[in-house]
């Protein structure tokens, strides 16, 4: 049941009512005009019957005063009769027009009237003149006739009156009547009515009662899934392994995970109602200027925001922790902003185990190279040996000149060698200007014998003047690797081409252009890789030379090209005609 | 000292080492002939009456091992001294020659390893 369903409801449990009311008013107001009426009548019955009191009293003074003058012929005596005639002739016809107005025949007044004109004029009139004229009326016939006359009105009065009072007693039965009616009818309706409107009432709130169930039970279910959906995400987020904090709009902490906890060494308790920025401090790791938190970005920019692995966590100890932070907005149905959800966790062991793993590739170049390099050291001091061996066992001048400018020579070569094997662990602690000519060279040095023994030829291509930023020690070590795989891959006889290209720069609006720098392609003519290993050659531990390679060359390599803030590509082909590969690598060279 | 000159063959491919080499054993009363890589040796070694070869273990192209195999498929009676500027030769090739000795262990010992082949 809606809303509007509810409204119609209760509007109907008002309204009838109020329309039942309203009819029984009109029955009830329909019987008291009966009523009334009624009561008019009888009312009318009873002038009737007090104006024929009236007539009876006013004739028995006509008479007496008729008597009272006949005996003592004093016309005092009679002043009675003539006082009545008037009175008595207006109560005459009052009575008949309140016998017509009641409806009844007023036949019986008129013959009343006559009769009574019929007394005075026949008996009255001459009795009194006779009077006056002092003639004997003592006549009793007269005055029988007189008497029986006003015996027989009297009665003529009476019936009158009988049938007024019959009328009376038959209008009060009927009102009598009418109230019994009129009480039934209330009771009756009253029942009717009350019986139905209960009865509506009732299936309107049952209605009502079944949909407020259904309500509150919908209701109770919500709260129970509520509760379980929230318990659900609560042990969640204290499950998970990495930190988690939750922040309204405001920047105030709403909850901590058990990690977060413990990562930043605040308590749930503690933590909450207090500002991110008081729990959550995070610094550069190099230059430990304060970093922008990711609340601060996603409440910014709206979106999911993830955070380089440079930040540095401030615990409540004063210990630190390399973290690697990210943060998501959540909104309400309305896509508002009501908070943001931060989630961090600690990559101080992810950081040393990168920092082994760089160290054991670093060791694994140098061991590739430690055979090459015994060879390249061994050789030329065998020969010195030999020529030294020579000159002691007796040599002529001319013989010891041409030795020594042979040792001389030899020992050059130890040099070039002991010095491009320095190169490659004597780091700067900031990034130089590094010739790429000089390095690819005395990296080519290294990896000469290796070459050679594979028969392979480098045909090199160098753009003098060709010089980059960075650190020399890092860059050597990825073009060994470069140039390693492509000695590793190719077969014997195979072309390995390296060639320096200086790129200038490029503005483009889209991309922020490129920096000028130099760009250097190591390609070979080799066995190429697969279309399914090639997309995973920079991951690390993937490797296609078995055993003999640790999978770490190229992750490092990538790493190293990213740190100098330039592109590293590789394209490959397995195809029988056109195979091989061919590795790109951009270096800026940036604006000191 | 041998009483006749004998032939000795000397295969490396450097340059300065390989010349070195040569006037150590010449003065010592062998003769000489040098190449500075696999195919020539075996080129030599096939069309000259070697008594002994010294041969250099790495090499561009066709390595010791490869060469001292063939040397021994032809002939399997001249000894093959094998030179070597690692460490270590691989295990298998120890059995094939006849002695290896790791370079700058000294002339002396060149020409004492050397003349042992030729007093078996």
């Amino acid at each position: 049941m809606n809303l509007s369903q509810l409204n119609r409801v209760l509007l109907q449990t008002l309204l009838i009512p109020v329309v039942a009311l309203m009819f029984v008013a009109a029955i009830l107001s329909l019987q008291i005009e009966n009523a009334e009426r009624t009561v008019a009548q009888m009312r009318k019955a009873d002038n009737n019957i007090a104006t024929a009191t009236l007539v009876s009293v006013l004739m028995v003074n006509e008479e007496s005063g008729l008597r009272g003058y006949q005996i003592t012929s004093n016309e005092i005596f009679l002043q009675p009769y003539d006082y009545s005639q008037v009175p008595l002739d207006n109560a005459l016809h009052e009575l008949r027009d309140g016998l017509t107005q009641q409806g009844s025949d007023p036949s019986a007044v008129d013959d009343f009237i006559m009769a009574h004109n019929v007394w005075r004029n026949s008996f009255a009139a001459p009795l009194i003149a006779a009077t006056s004229a002092g003639q004997n009326t003592r006549d009793s016939g007269l005055n029988l006739r007189g008497k029986a006359q006003m015996e027989a009105l009297s009665d003529r009065l009476n019936n009158i009156v009988e049938t007024q009072k019959t009328q009376r007693t038959l209008i009060g039965d009927t009102w009598q009547r009418q109230v019994r009616e009129t009480l039934e009818i209330l009771i009756a309706l009253a029942l009717i009515i009350g019986l139905a409107i209960g009865f509506f009432a009732r299936s309107r709130l049952h209605q009502v009662s079944a949909a407020f169930q259904a309500t509150l039970a919908s209701l109770r279910l919500n709260a129970q899934r509520t509760y379980e959906s929230e318990q659900r995400l609560r042990t969640t987020l204290t499950s998970i392994g990495d930190g988690v904090i939750v922040c309204d709009i405001d920047g105030i902490i709403e909850l901590l995970n058990l990690v977060a906890q413990q990562l930043t060494g605040w308590s749930q308790a503690e933590a909450v109602h207090k500002p991110l920025e008081e729990v959550f401090r995070i610094v550069h790791e190099t230059t430990r200027e304060p970093l922008e938190t990711p609340f601060a970005m996603v409440k910014k920019q709206q979106r999911v925001i993830n955070l380089s692995s440079h930040a540095l966590l401030l615990r409540r100890d004063g210990s630190e922790l390399n973290v690697d932070d990210s943060g998501a907005p959540i909104h309400d149905r309305s896509g508002r902003l009501v908070g943001v959800v931060m989630v961090f966790r600690d990559i101080t062991e992810q950081l040393r185990s990168q920092a082994a793993l760089l160290a054991t590739e670093k060791l694994a170049v140098a061991g590739r190279l430690a055979a090459t390099l015994a060879h390249e050291i061994h050789n030329p001091l065998d020969a010195v040996g030999n020529l030294l061996y020579l000159m002691k066992d007796g040599a002529t001048p001319e013989e010891s000149t041409q030795f020594l400018q042979l040792a001389s020579q030899e020992l050059d070569r130890v040099t070039q060698i002991s010095r491009a094997m320095l190169g490659m662990y004597r780091e700067s602690k900031t990034p130089v200007a590094v010739d790429v000519k000089d390095m690819l060279e005395s990296v080519l040095l290294l990896l000469n014998r290796q070459m050679s023994q594979l028969q392979l030829e480098v045909r090199t291509d160098f753009a003098s003047n060709a010089s980059v930023t960075g650190y020399p020690v890092e860059l050597r070590q990825v073009f060994i690797n470069l140039l390693s795989n492509a000695a590793d891959a190719s077969t014997q006889g195979g072309i390995i081409a390296v060639r320096t290209k200086l790129r200038s720069a490029v503005r483009s609006g889209k991309t922020g252009g490129r920096q000028a720098g130099v760009e250097i392609t190591i390609s070979d003519n080799g066995v190429g890789i697969s279309d399914a290993a090639l997309p995973q050659v920079f991951q690390p531990f993937f490797t296609t030379k078995g055993e003999h390679g640790t999978g770490l060359g190229l992750w490092v390599s990538h790493g190293i090209i990213e740190k100098h803030s330039g592109t590293i590509e590789i394209e490959s082909s397995t195809d029988e005609q056109n195979h091989g590969t061919r590795i790109t690598v951009f270096l800026p060279r940036l604006d000191s | 000292m041998p009483q006749s000159r004998r032939l000795v063959l000397c295969v490396d491919d450097e340059a300065v080492g390989l010349q070195v080499r040569r006037m150590i054993l010449e003065r010592s009363g062998y003769s000489v002939l040098t190449a500075q890589d696999g195919p020539t040796g075996l080129k030599i070694f096939a069309e000259n009456p070697v008594e002994a070869v010294v041969l250099d273990y790495s090499m561009p192209g066709m390595n010791g091992g490869q060469v001292a195999a063939q040397m021994r498929e032809r002939k399997p009676q001249v000894p093959i001294l094998l030179l070597s500027a690692y460490m270590a030769i691989p295990a298998d090739l120890v059995g094939l020659v006849d002695i290896s000795m790791t370079k700058g262990e000294g002339p002396p010992m060149l020409l004492q390893k050397l003349d042992s082949l030729f007093s078996n």
